[in-house]
């Protein structure tokens, strides 16, 4: 069974006469041990659905499973709430500023298992080893720790109450280049020693390629489309997604020649056109994607599409072997 | 067009140098990208050459010329040099007035530069918005900032710098907080009206792909000191300085991440980049001039020093 297991996931802010729908229906399974990443830009819904499976948000419709067990009674129980930790996108802004490093990594430990004084800090030391810091770090102040330190802190508190699963959100978005290879690094050894499962949103695809088993690429709160990393990189189906990749500035001259520059911007989720969502961007679109919405659909075995151009099979028809 | 050389600016009141001997050239209708990790200077560079430092720092020397007319002293005294230089910034909605609708900033900016009487302006505007890709340029003249996409504010923003008629934009990470079908549309603007107006762009980044696709020469700045100049091909694997490569290969390689950052932080005495690299020696005690080291292309590094190449 996968340890994580989204189904038919609605979320609405707003209320009836203003609703925003921020995830219009996502499915979505996680293995235990390995990555998923979520790619999108904003206003795709990535970082609601993160927040919805750590239980900070609760779903309006659909299930988070963890583990078989919906994830709305969990979040409720203290000892099964160390089960999901979150990294956040700010390390500065997510770090109590007031709290020494050693503190910080020690709250969640504290509040989620207890155990005696000693046996916590001993983990607290293990733990920052873990990270790459010295126990000298622990009377630091965020402010005296650099943008990737503090993010080193913020992963450390995350695996305190050693997780099975942990939600990334942009985890190497404020960081600079060279700070950015270290904490990827980092989070691949932690989860080769450690089994973890990881939900990764990011937007920025070069950490996405190294550290993701399968990619997920949402579009105005729906995922459009979902394969295993290298074949989604190499062969992306979806027009959306090849248009993400390719609009991505990149080193190498040849990639820069076949880019299809899309037009406008994406669409105000609370006044969505009927059919599919991307039909004013898209450069394949026809007459049905206008009256209609495309499903998740398969295109080859693990490759799901969301789009009438692609040649694909219904998922209930393909026997689920090859899911 | 715009010749800065050798430019210093320093903390009031300390004998440190933030920028130290900073030199580069954008020439007519060139794109030039400064590239560097935060802290870097590549931003404080652009400030001096807009005149735009903030009052506890000061310009202790050097040049910033634009075609041949010296702004230093003007810019020395917190006078903004010239309009022939505009300058777009990294978070468009801040740097708009929430409180003027868009059209009226960018009418504005014609009425401040060109002279334009306030129905002439109110005009014009519509078609500057109409010229960096608006469409419905009457709608968005008439909105507010905040009822803006961040993608539609740097038009805005890039439509009141375009006003100005500058013969150098400056552009301090202009798609930072774009997303990157966004970013790619204000890239084919800036590329157009480059070959529009014959516009020089100074194009601030971190992003070396970013700057491999737009800039046509690179500047890679560390700790406030240029570490190497040259055509943007040489980050087609000829780049020289230990920075630069250090950069390029942090892109894509396995790094080990035991190595622990140490965060913006730089050596005040000799080359800057002196306690990271794996060539530092004695040599680098000393601060290292920019060596010619090819056809337009020189090096700030002991390693590139005449004799000394093939060394390391």
């Amino acid at each position: 069974m996968a340890l994580l297991e989204v189904r038919g996931l609605h979320k609405v802010y707003g209320h009836a006469t203003k609703a925003v729908p921020a995830l219009r229906g996502v499915d979505l399974s996680v293995e235990r041990g390995t990555t998923v990443a979520i790619v999108g830009e904003s206003g795709c819904g990535k970082t609601t659905l993160g927040r919805v499976v750590v239980g900070l948000q609760p779903p309006t419709s659909g299930d988070v499973l963890l583990d078989g067990e919906p994830i709305g009674i969990l979040s409720r129980s203290r000892s099964a709430r160390g089960r999901v930790q979150m990294v956040f996108q700010h390390p500065d802004t997510s770090l109590n500023p007031r709290f020494r490093a050693g503190a910080t990594v020690r709250e969640p430990r504290r509040l989620l298992k207890g155990g005696a004084s000693r046996e916590i800090d001993s983990k607290v030391d293990e733990i920052l080893k873990v990270v790459g810091l010295g126990p000298a770090y622990k009377n630091r102040r965020p402010r005296e720790l650099s943008g990737g330190q503090q993010q080193r802190i913020a992963i450390a508190r995350a695996l305190m109450s050693e997780p099975e699963l942990v939600v990334l959100d942009e985890p190497t978005a404020s960081l600079d280049q060279s700070v950015r290879g270290r904490v990827i690094s980092l989070l691949r050894e932690i989860q080769e020693s450690s089994g973890v499962t990881y939900l990764l949103i990011s937007h920025d695809l070069i950490t996405v390629r190294r550290i993701a088993d399968s990619v997920a690429v949402m579009y105005l709160g729906r995922v459009v489309e979902f394969a295993d990393t290298a074949t989604l990189f190499e062969s992306p189906q979806h027009p959306y997604t090849k248009a993400l990749l390719a609009a991505a500035p990149s080193l190498d001259p040849a990639k820069r020649v076949q880019r299809v520059v899309l037009p406008g911007e994406t669409p105000n989720p609370a006044e969505l056109p009927e059919g599919c969502a991307f039909q004013d961007r898209c450069p394949l679109v026809h007459d049905r994607c206008r009256v209609e919405p495309p499903q998740l659909e398969l295109a080859a075995p693990g490759h799901l599409v969301e789009c009438f151009a692609v040649p694909t099979a219904p998922i209930h028809a393909i026997p689920a072997v090859v899911r | 067009m715009l010749n800065v050389k050798g430019l210093d600016v320093g903390v009031v009141g300390s004998p440190h140098l933030l920028l130290r001997d900073v030199s580069f050239d954008v020439g007519a209708g060139e794109i030039v990208g400064i590239v560097g990790e935060s802290g870097s200077g590549k931003t404080m560079a652009s400030l001096a050459v807009m005149g735009l430092l903030p009052n506890s720092l000061e310009l202790r020397g050097g040049s910033i010329a634009l075609e041949g007319r010296e702004l230093v002293d003007a810019a020395r005294k917190g006078d903004r040099p010239s309009a022939s230089i505009s300058m777009i910034f990294q978070q468009p909605r801040s740097a708009l007035n929430p409180t003027m609708r868009a059209g009226r900033q960018v009418a504005r900016a014609l009425e401040l530069n060109q002279g334009l009487s306030r129905s002439n302006a109110s005009r014009e505007a519509i078609t500057m918005l109409e010229k960096v890709g608006i469409a419905g340029p009457e709608r968005v003249a008439r909105a507010y900032p905040h009822q803006l996409s961040g993608g539609m504010c740097q038009r805005v923003l890039i439509a009141m710098a375009m006003a100005c008629r500058p013969r150098v934009l400056i552009a301090d990470e202009p798609t930072t907080s774009l997303d990157v079908t966004i970013q790619a549309q204000i890239f084919d603007l800036i590329r157009a009206l480059v070959a529009d107006t014959g516009c020089g762009v100074l194009f601030i980044t971190h992003d070396l792909a970013a700057i491999a696709e737009m800039a046509d020469r690179v500047v890679v700045m560390y700790g406030g000191q240029v570490m190497e100049t040259a055509g943007v091909n040489v980050l087609q694997g000829a780049a020289e300085h230990p920075y630069t490569r250090y950069l390029l290969e942090a892109v894509d390689r396995e790094v080990d991440h035991r190595v622990v950052d140490v965060g913006v932080n730089f050596a005040l005495t000799g080359c800057r980049f002196s306690h990271r690299c794996a060539h530092a020696h004695d040599a680098c005690n000393e601060f290292p001039p920019l060596y010619r080291i090819g056809e337009d292309h020189a090096s700030a590094c002991v390693l590139h020093r005449e004799g000394s190449r093939g060394a390391a």
